[in-house]
């Protein structure tokens, strides 16, 4: 099968569908095909290939394109010039030669379906093609012998490999310790799949939403998208925002690699910001440019607490009142693109919106399951609202022959399996004994994810068993440890032992296992607690030599990791960060108790950081049922068995399980330790029920039973 | 006479209890080096000595050259620099250095404001009317001219002509245990038990004269 993915052609899009069409009509060849990709880095700056096929059965066959009869171009010229810049470009690549020979066989052709007569001055071996049946027998000329490249050859022209393989281990000695196995993984992982390749260049007219897991590569796939949209367009103002600042050095560095490689070109940061959605007036931000140019007042976190009295919700209320207070907007941005959307409220979406010029290309990305707020996604209809009419101003919808509005990546590539699969059983709480405690309204969601339905059925009330498959979890990434070291949930009896046994592993990993320093993150569970709760490990590891930072809680906050000192973090500044050596701290905290949907968004978001190995540490009673809950999962070998929630029992579920205010925290503790005493009091015969009204009395016993 | 093993002893202490009651962010090992013969300089791992390459420019590059090369012996969760340099020359202490650097770049912490607030720790350094003053306790007795260069001095936000007057030079644990009561006070006050310093003290070294004008003592 050719999967097509549809790049900017702007210029040329009669001839390009065309293209398209013919290869989406044969299924006998395996590859892709590339529509206004690549953008090859020159020393004159970006030089664009119309089309490109890349085939097991063909390997490159180029088209140049001509849309329309007008040929004032100079054919020979052109079609070498294409092969001569897609040559250059892969005899860089060690793997695609053997000796100085190019192992890949590069064919060009000219595409011009509107054309009658070819020209009579072109040389013979400058393939001109006007129809398919041309077309079918001239792909039958080029044969590549050598295939065996095939996959290297996919991941060069994906522009990826440089991006990847930052983390040079050359110091690794032993072949089988854990550093080892993690630059095979950081190997393996260098190809984009289709779906990520669909995402970072098929650019929509609009809105466009990217879904995926953690792990999915939705911040690489947007960095490549800002990259490969100014390659196109240089003069486009397109700015990156998102929530968690620690992102800030990833997308830079992404970004910056991607368009040199494009472009030979550093990225025209004018024309690019990496920019907060905040801000203030010494940071750049979305919501602090939007005030700036309409001249309102903007608030900071303390005058939007004069807005709202729910924390979390600050931001939201900033952005409400600043699309109230705004008649004409002005549009400034070609295109802008959100990361972490799960982490914003609608109105944000909208404020991104308004500002967009003409035909408003926003794309956001998003993860529903890591909403450490325990909000979820609406859907575009509710979040961009009706125009006059009635009608929704955005509608997604993937039309066939069209870059996809809606894409989804179900791959993940950092979690393996099993690690996934017990992340989504501890945060659903698919095994604990007092049943689920959240569920997707919409039980096609576990497909899209990635799952498939093994027995069973997903539907309400009916029972399904869900597992995921080698295809959307790639067997590599659990075949390099065993199950019993891909993941250790430990219970232990006190704090003091969680602590000794955490810094004893470190040190192993340190001073054993070829890890660096940056390869580990411990994070707690609880982020109000955070600094108090790692003090005393940390100066454990001091003593023993070996650094640590607690995560940039000041000046120092786009930065994450460092060379020379472990990683200690609160869960809001791991989000969007990944090690390959994962502790979960006082991981007892999330098994119960109130607000426990929260609790358990926290210990997903915190399992999912890990692309190799998980330790989920923590004491006493809870963590013992948290360690049953896991077991659970592995015995049953990472399969979800469970009975799906009607939508009355999922209602159920969200209100015991909610957030609650501050307000409403107080309250309910205040009344809890009210009924207590009245209940001792009525025990010790200190007052008696005849003193109670028999209304009131009446009251609670229909409330209560 | 403190000893340059006691003042790298109290700086390694220091350090650990720093840590421990999470008042610092990131932190360097504490150093000590022989220069030659019973002469060590102490500092801390990394250390590049920038006072003179750093001396006319603005406050906040000096603090952002200082953080970016990693030049302090803690940062404490505000983003404040400390740096505890101390030079023996044959058994002798012939100089310190030892500084205070808060960030000028205090704001809310915008990616997780409400753990920012939370913690009561930082209602010392996040109230809006506070204005950063960098510190610094300087010991140098080969430059003294008494009143104009005291032998030890402090000198308060980097004022080329500050030089208050102290009665000898100072120990890392009187140092710390004054920036924590001053600048750390919620800190110091939850972490009573963890962040006792003991003090020894230096012999005096403040002329007759100079404990004339307004000066900085200890005994």
């Amino acid at each position: 099968m050719v999967n097509v993915i549809r790049g900017d052609v702007d210029n040329k899009p009669v001839s390009s569908r065309r293209l398209a069409e013919y290869f989406e009509n044969r299924p006998d060849i395996n590859g892709s095909l590339y529509l206004g990709y690549p953008i090859i880095g020159t020393p004159q700056g970006g030089y664009q290939i119309d089309a490109l096929l890349l085939s097991r059965e063909h390997g490159i066959v180029i088209f140049n394109i001509i849309e329309g009869t007008n040929i004032n171009i100079d054919i020979e010229e052109a079609q070498d010039e294409s092969v001569t810049k897609v040559q250059s470009k892969l005899l860089q690549h060690k793997n695609l030669t053997e000796r100085r020979k190019l192992m890949v066989e590069i064919s060009a052709v000219t595409f011009a379906p509107a054309l009658n007569n070819t020209p009579n001055d072109v040389s013979e071996d400058y393939p001109i093609i006007t129809n398919e049946s041309t077309l079918g027998e001239y792909l039958k000329s080029c044969k590549w012998e050598n295939n065996q490249y095939f996959e290297s050859l996919s991941s060069v022209i994906q522009a990826i490999t440089s991006i990847r393989k930052r983390r040079q281990r050359s110091y690794v000695q032993r072949e089988d310790s854990r550093g080892a196995k993690l630059q095979r993984l950081e190997d393996s992982i260098a190809n984009l799949d289709n779906n990520q390749s669909a995402a970072v260049l098929e650019t929509v007219e609009g809105v466009q939403r990217i879904r995926g897991l953690a792990g999915s590569g939705k911040t690489i796939v947007l960095a490549l998208k800002v990259a490969y949209l100014q390659a196109k367009h240089p003069d486009w103002n397109i700015a990156v925002t998102f929530n968690t600042r620690s992102l800030k050095n990833q997308f830079k560095h992404f970004i910056n690699t991607f368009t040199i490689e494009h472009t030979n070109e550093e990225p025209d940061w004018e024309k690019i910001k990496i920019i907060h959605a905040w801000g203030s007036p010494s940071t750049e931000g979305i919501y602090y440019e939007v005030c700036k140019k309409h001249n309102i007042e903007f608030r900071d976190l303390n005058a939007a607490r004069n807005l709202t009295n729910i924390s979390g919700q600050e931001f939201d209320k900033v952005c409400e009142e600043a699309l109230d207070k705004i008649q004409n907007f002005d549009q400034y941005y070609d295109a802008i693109l959100v990361d972490e959307a799960q982490d914003f409220s609608k109105h944000f979406l909208q404020l991104c919106y308004k500002i967009l010029k003409s035909p408003k290309r926003l794309v956001y990305a998003y993860d529903e399951l890591q909403s450490l707020n325990n909000q979820t996604m609406e859907s575009p209809d509710v979040i961009f609202g009706k125009d006059t009419y009635g009608n929704p101003c955005v509608e997604l919808q993937n039309k066939s022959g069209e870059p996809k509005q809606d894409i989804i990546l179900e791959k993940c590539y950092r979690n393996s399996r099993p690690l996934l699969t017990s992340a989504h059983a501890l945060g659903f709480g698919i095994y604990r004994n007092e049943g689920l405690i959240q569920m997707f309204d919409d039980a096609g969601l576990w497909r899209d994810i990635g799952y498939k339905v093994e027995e069973g059925n997903l539907e309400e009330g009916k029972p399904v068993k869900l597992s995921r498959t080698s295809n959307t979890s790639p067997i590599f990434l659990e075949s390099h440890s065993k199950i019993d070291d891909l993941i250790i949930f430990k219970s232990f009896n006190n704090n003091r032992e969680q602590n000794e046994w955490l810094v004893k592993e470190i040190e192993k990993n340190i001073r054993e296992d070829e890890l660096k320093y940056d390869d580990i993150m411990i994070i707690h569970s609880n982020p109000f607690t955070t600094k108090d709760a790692v003090g005393s490990s940390r100066a454990l590891l001091f003593e023993k030599k070996i650094n640590s930072n607690l995560a940039g809680v000041t000046n120092s906050r786009d930065d994450f990791f460092s060379e020379e000192a472990v990683t200690f973090t609160g869960i809001y500044r791991a989000k969007g960060n990944e090690a390959a050596m994962i502790y979960v701290i006082n991981a007892h905290e999330c098994f119960s108790g109130a607000e426990l949907s929260r609790k358990r968004n926290i210990l997903f978001t915190a399992m999912t950081r890990s692309k190799a190995w998980l330790r989920v540490l923590g004491y006493g009673e809870d963590m013992r049922g948290l360690v049953k809950e896991f077991e659970e999962v592995k015995k049953r070998n990472f399969v979800l068995e469970f009975t799906y929630p009607t939508e009355e029992e999922r209602i159920i579920m969200n209100v015991i399980n909610r957030d609650m205010s501050p307000k409403e925290h107080e309250r309910r503790i205040q009344n809890q330790r009210n009924l207590k005493d009245i209940v001792e009091d009525l025990e010790k015969g200190i007052i008696h029920k005849e003193d109670l009204s028999p209304e009131l009395i009446e009251k609670l016993k229909k409330q209560l039973f | 006479m403190t000893s340059h093993q006691e003042i790298y002893k109290e700086i390694k202490t220091i350090t650990q209890k720093l840590i421990e009651v999470s008042l610092c962010d990131q932190q360097n090992f504490p150093s000590s080096t022989s220069i030659g013969r019973d002469s060590y300089e102490i500092a801390y791992s990394g250390m590049q000595d920038l006072s003179i390459a750093l001396k006319n420019i603005n406050y906040k590059d000096i603090y952002h050259e200082l953080d970016k090369g990693k030049n302090y012996n803690f940062k404490m969760i505000d983003g404040a620099l400390i740096q505890l340099l101390y030079t023996y020359r044959k058994s002798e202490l012939i100089s310190h250095r030892l500084a205070f650097l808060p960030s000028p770049f205090l704001e809310f912490f915008q990616n997780d404001p409400t753990i920012y607030e939370a913690d009561e720790i930082y209602a010392d350094i996040i109230a809006k009317n506070i204005l950063p003053v960098p510190i610094r306790f300087d010991y140098d007795p080969d430059n003294h001219k008494e009143l104009d260069h005291p032998k030890c001095h402090l000198t308060l936000g980097q004022f080329e002509n500050c030089r208050i007057p102290v009665c000898s030079p100072i120990t890392p644990n009187t140092f710390i245990s004054f920036i924590i009561r001053s600048f750390y006070n919620t800190a110091f006050r939850k972490f009573t038990d963890d962040l006792t310093f003991s003090s020894s003290l230096f012999d005096k070294t403040i002329t007759v004269a100079e404990e004339k004008v307004l000066h900085i003592a200890i005994y």
